[in-house]
């Protein structure tokens, strides 16, 4: 039996599986606009943020040989389950007037001893989660702001961007799905965002959430409607889709997503 | 699975009509014989004390965002539990893309809302008006923590929520206060119209012209009660005992803007929930109890009186000439195979809207049970 344990730990891909996940590690985010940093108050970038929350689920980094380390985050009762986080990027200030004073850029976690090379994980919440009640939750799930009621399921993104006048926002989750609130057998667009960053080293990067890729500064200021809630017929929602590398109609993955990027902290 | 503790406690004669007291483990229920029991989830089951937390907090303002508005705001019951706007207007001012339906009889919906094929529980429901924000309507998303301290200081709240929750450790949850306001809503029920009393044998409750009404409503010529024919006037019914789950949806041709059966960006109906190009445009048949107070009528309020809704039917689809939404909704290729047109003459367009009227519960529009019980008192000094 031993043995046997032995020699799967000595294939490749079990450094993941068997090596205890015992080094903390903290993979932090950055919300910019044409890589220029913003918030909720008006940066450089002419562009402010209006909202930026968003779920992350099954997070792994990435060694030289191709294997993948789960993330064990550190479950704090507020921010994060173990393989959950809600990531908040808004501080409430501003046009940010749905958000909320606290913030939370940074995912804590402990993954196994190793040389990591890159970081993989999806935005979104996962299916057993997502389609329970959100009254009975436990954090970060209890987020009112952050459950689409009408919908059922979370956001896994919300975010918004203001500049002069004109403004966007997309809210991102599970479309098209069948059965009741509460007994829900499957949705047609899961519409989680699958995010894979070579070369992402945790304590030299960050994660850079671009939102010029999901609107550019023309359509931004186009004085228009451009608002996207993931339904299939919003032509608001075809680019931002695209960007997040997500066929609208399906929900599939559709290409690779250009919103979230490595970067080095500013 | 649920034991019907099916009782009739007692069998009155109020005014012609027969009042069914049915009890429920132990609630009893103020339904009209002829009304099956309505289905309460297992995991709130009904009881006095809750149904009158739920009244107060169905009236109470302070479950919105500027405490300006209460449930009651877009569902008055002079006008059965809608406003009598085109279309609803939340606490700050976001308008809201449909007309707020009816609350009467939900207790009997199989689905609520104008098209939501999701949503089945009044529990559901209430969280959407009460933590919505697109369009925003009380506002209260991220709020929670000012809904349970008013569960918690104001004095009604916090003396009756224990007693209605008995079994648990922190009654003053967001959960416990929609549980209390579904336990209100599903005592809405409309069981006393002129209608509900010639069914009970009183011929004289039904004027002439209302009996022809009748007629021509459940007829092959005009096809109404496909769509909204039972006892609660609608397909998407429900009850206790029903063996069957009945949801209905359906495009009655009120647009057709591309030709291709388009409805209106926002207001597609089933379509928005589901992508499927045969969705556009379906939406639940409502109730058609109390139909005579309710406009204007449709999803989204654009037919203003019940003449203009049978003009709308007789004609098989709505054209609208010019103008954004221009199209003809009779070649709206999704419509209902029920939606044909029929010739109707003056009379019997009158002897029509006769029988609609007599759907008109009188009783219920001013049932203290379902009022106000902040009136006349003000809310912040609660004792």
């Amino acid at each position: 039996m031993l043995r046997r344990l032995v020699i799967l730990c000595a294939a490749g891909a079990c450094l993941a599986s068997c090596a205890r996940p015992t080094v903390p590690v903290t993979i932090r985010f950055e919300a910019r606009y044409d890589d220029a940093v913003i918030g909720c108050g008006q940066g450089s970038a002419g562009v402010a943020l209006s909202d930026l929350r968003f779920y992350v689920q099954d997070l792994h980094l990435l060694a030289a040989d191709g294997s993948a380390a789960d993330l064990r985050l550190d479950a704090d009762g507020v921010w994060q389950q173990a393989d959950l986080a809600l990531l908040d990027l808004e501080d409430g200030t501003g046009p940010c007037l749905n958000g909320t004073p606290a913030m939370h850029a940074a995912v804590s976690a402990r993954v196994a001893p190793g040389q990591y090379r890159g970081l993989r994980f999806s935005v979104g919440v996962p299916f057993a989660s997502n389609h329970a009640d959100p009254l009975q939750a436990i954090p970060p799930l209890g987020d009112a702001a952050m459950h689409w009621h009408w919908r059922s399921g979370y956001k896994f993104l919300r975010a918004g961007l203001v500049a002069d006048d004109d403004g966007f926002w997309i809210h991102l989750g599970s479309t098209g799905c069948e059965g009741t609130v509460r007994a829900i057998s499957g949705c047609r667009a899961p519409n989680r965002v699958s995010v894979e960053l070579p070369g992402f080293e945790p304590g030299r990067d960050v994660v850079i959430v671009e939102l010029a890729a999901l609107v550019s500064r023309g359509e931004l200021q186009d004085q228009a409607a451009s608002d996207c809630s993931s339904s299939p017929a919003e032509t608001a929602c075809v680019a931002p889709f695209k960007a997040l590398g997500l066929d609208l109609q399906s929900g599939a993955g559709a290409g690779t997503q250009r919103v979230f990027r490595r970067g080095v902290p500013r | 699975l649920r034991r019907p503790a099916a009782a009739s406690l007692a069998l009155l004669l109020l005014a012609g009509i027969t009042w069914w007291a049915v009890t429920d483990r132990g609630y009893v229920w103020h339904i009209g014989a002829h009304l099956p029991r309505p289905e309460v989830p297992d995991d709130n089951p009904m009881t006095e004390i809750k149904v009158e937390l739920g009244r107060r907090l169905f009236y109470d303002r302070r479950l919105s965002v500027n405490d300006t508005m209460s449930c009651a705001t877009c569902h008055i019951q002079a006008l059965a539990f809608t406003d009598g706007k085109q279309h609803a207007t939340g606490a700050t001012g976001a308008p809201h893309p449909r007309g707020s339906m009816s609350l009467v009889n939900s207790a009997y919906a199989s689905r609520l809302t104008w098209a939501n094929p999701l949503l089945a529980r009044l529990e559901d429901q209430a969280l959407i008006p009460l933590l919505g924000d697109d369009p925003i309507e009380m506002g209260m998303a991220g709020r929670e923590r000012v809904i349970t301290d008013l569960l918690r200081t104001d004095p009604r709240y916090a003396a009756g929520l224990p007693k209605a929750f008995p079994r648990d450790q922190d009654p003053f949850s967001v959960l416990n206060a929609v549980r209390a306001i579904a336990a209100f809503v599903r005592t809405i029920i409309s069981y006393d119209s002129p209608y509900d009393r010639y069914l009970a044998g009183d011929e004289s409750a039904l004027q002439p012209a209302a009996k022809r009404g009748l007629e021509l409503f459940f007829s092959e010529r005009l096809e109404c009660f496909h769509c909204h024919g039972g006892f609660n006037f609608t397909d998407s019914t429900t009850h206790a005992n029903a063996t069957v789950e009945r949801v209905g949806f359906h495009n009655t041709g009120l647009y057709n803007i591309d030709g291709n059966g388009a409805y209106p960006p926002g207001n597609t109906g089933l379509f928005d929930m589901t992508g499927q190009r045969r969705d556009m445009g379906r939406f639940k048949a409502p109730t058609l109890r109390n139909i005579a107070v309710t406009a204007p009528y449709m999803h989204d309020g654009s037919v203003a009186t019940l003449d203009d809704v049978i003009s709308h039917y007789a004609r098989g689809g709505r054209l609208i000439a010019e103008g954004p939404f221009a199209g003809d909704g009779r070649r709206n290729p999704f419509k209902s195979e029920f939606v044909r047109g029929f010739e109707l003459t003056d009379a019997e367009r009158a002897d029509l809207i006769a029988f609609l009227e007599s759907l008109t519960d009188r009783k219920l529009l001013t049932d203290p049970r379902f009022a106000d019980p902040h009136a006349g008192a003000i809310i912040s000094s609660n004792k």
